[in-house]
């Protein structure tokens, strides 16, 4: 009898070890910061770590007019759905991303690319402003260690949901996510304790 | 009594993996909050000659990378509004306090920034950092480095030579980044 309780004992415990990246690691889990009341949406256990932060218009027109850029610019980028975007390399091994994989799609079903940074560097050139900082580089290759921030534009209005669809590469192989029901950030800070 | 043995056994059994459970999220979300900023540096090969640069501080005066040759420089790119540039500040000044006098420079190159904003900026710190703060105020050496994302910091060798590169906020102050830098400087 204490023979089966063993066995028994053994292949529970195999069973939690193998349920415990299903449940810690499978979904991206959604926070509210308590500071300012918005959202950000955490991708953990992947080797690439993926974070994307809610973004007030208020903020972005901030960001950018404290660049000195001017109002047009400043308007058009804070027209946008705008989330901070972190991304990690949590392995050993180099990995790669390309922001022109990744597609956001809307509750009508289509499917969407995103605006990459080279596209509003571009514009920004065509106006004559050499600024190509603060969004998210198109494409880039981590290293052990190495990681990254930058803004992300998604072509939509405050409040919207959406489900984001992002991929990287590792050792040849591609590997792909979607974070469901993200919702752009609202027009003004919403109301917290 | 048989069975209520066997319940009170799969009770603790159940017990046992959630707190295993339990356990694993909490190391997950702890690991990555501490992490935020890393110390790996990865190596660059092949062996490069670093981009020469010329680049003003503050004052106006003029620093040329060529003029470092025999030191082990880092070369830090950064920005105020960046989050991760202005938390591995101090941790940079430490490591050149520490370093310094031993063949070992620091260069910060600011990206777009005019001086006065910079200096108000260091004004803010706890410590005022020693080391020179240069500005590239077209980003035209860090498109020469290749630089995409801020911030960016290489470590070249004696020789001139790009040697490691960091994409990302990073600890300078880790004993991993000073034993790299040893490393280097015991070279000829």
């Amino acid at each position: 009898m204490h023979g089966v309780n063993s066995l028994i004992l053994a292949r529970l415990f195999a069973g939690a070890w193998l349920l415990l990246p299903a449940i810690v690691y499978s979904a991206s889990i959604e926070r509210v910061s308590p500071d300012t009341g918005l959202s950000s949406w955490k991708s953990e256990g992947d080797a690439l770590e993926f974070e994307l932060v809610q973004v007030l218009p208020d903020y972005v027109r901030a960001v950018y007019a404290a660049r000195g850029l001017p109002k047009a610019v400043v308007d058009k980028v804070s027209s946008y759905c705008v989330f901070g975007t972190i991304l990690h390399n949590r392995t050993d091994r180099p990995l790669s991303y390309r922001v022109a994989d990744w597609r956001y799609i809307t509750a009508d079903g289509v499917s969407h690319r995103i605006r990459t940074k080279s596209e509003w560097v571009s514009e920004w050139q065509d106006l004559g402003i050499a600024f190509r900082w603060s969004m998210l580089p198109d494409d880039q290759t981590f290293e052990v260690g190495d990681w990254g921030q930058g803004f992300t534009t998604i072509g939509l209005q405050p409040g919207n949901r959406f489900a984001l669809e992002y991929s990287w590469a590792q050792d040849g192989k591609a590997e792909t996510r979607t974070i469901k029901e993200v919702r752009c950030a609202p027009t003004e800070a919403p109301e917290h304790e | 009594m048989h069975q209520l043995k066997r319940l009170n056994m799969s009770k603790q059994i159940v017990l046992f993996i959630a707190m295993l459970l339990m356990l694993a999220a909490t190391h997950v979300l702890a690991d990555a909050e501490e992490s935020d900023l890393g110390y790996q540096f990865s190596p660059v090969t092949p062996l490069i000659v670093a981009p020469d640069f010329t680049l003003e501080d503050m004052d106006g005066e003029s620093y040329e990378l060529h003029d470092y040759r025999g030191k082990v420089v880092l070369v830090n790119f950064w920005a105020t509004w960046c989050p991760p540039c202005r938390k591995e500040m101090p941790a940079l000044e430490a490591l050149y306090r520490k370093l310094d006098g031993n063949s070992f420079a620091v260069l910060a190159i600011n990206q777009w920034e005019d001086p006065d904003h910079v200096f108000a900026y260091t004004g803010e710190l706890n410590v005022f950092p020693t080391f020179p703060i240069l500005f590239d105020p077209e980003s035209e050496i860090s498109a020469l480095y290749g630089v995409k994302g801020l911030p960016t910091s290489f470590l070249i060798d004696k020789k001139g030579r790009l040697a490691y590169r960091a994409v990302g906020g990073r600890a300078f102050d880790h004993p991993a980044v000073e034993q790299i830098i040893r490393v280097l400087l015991a070279k000829p």
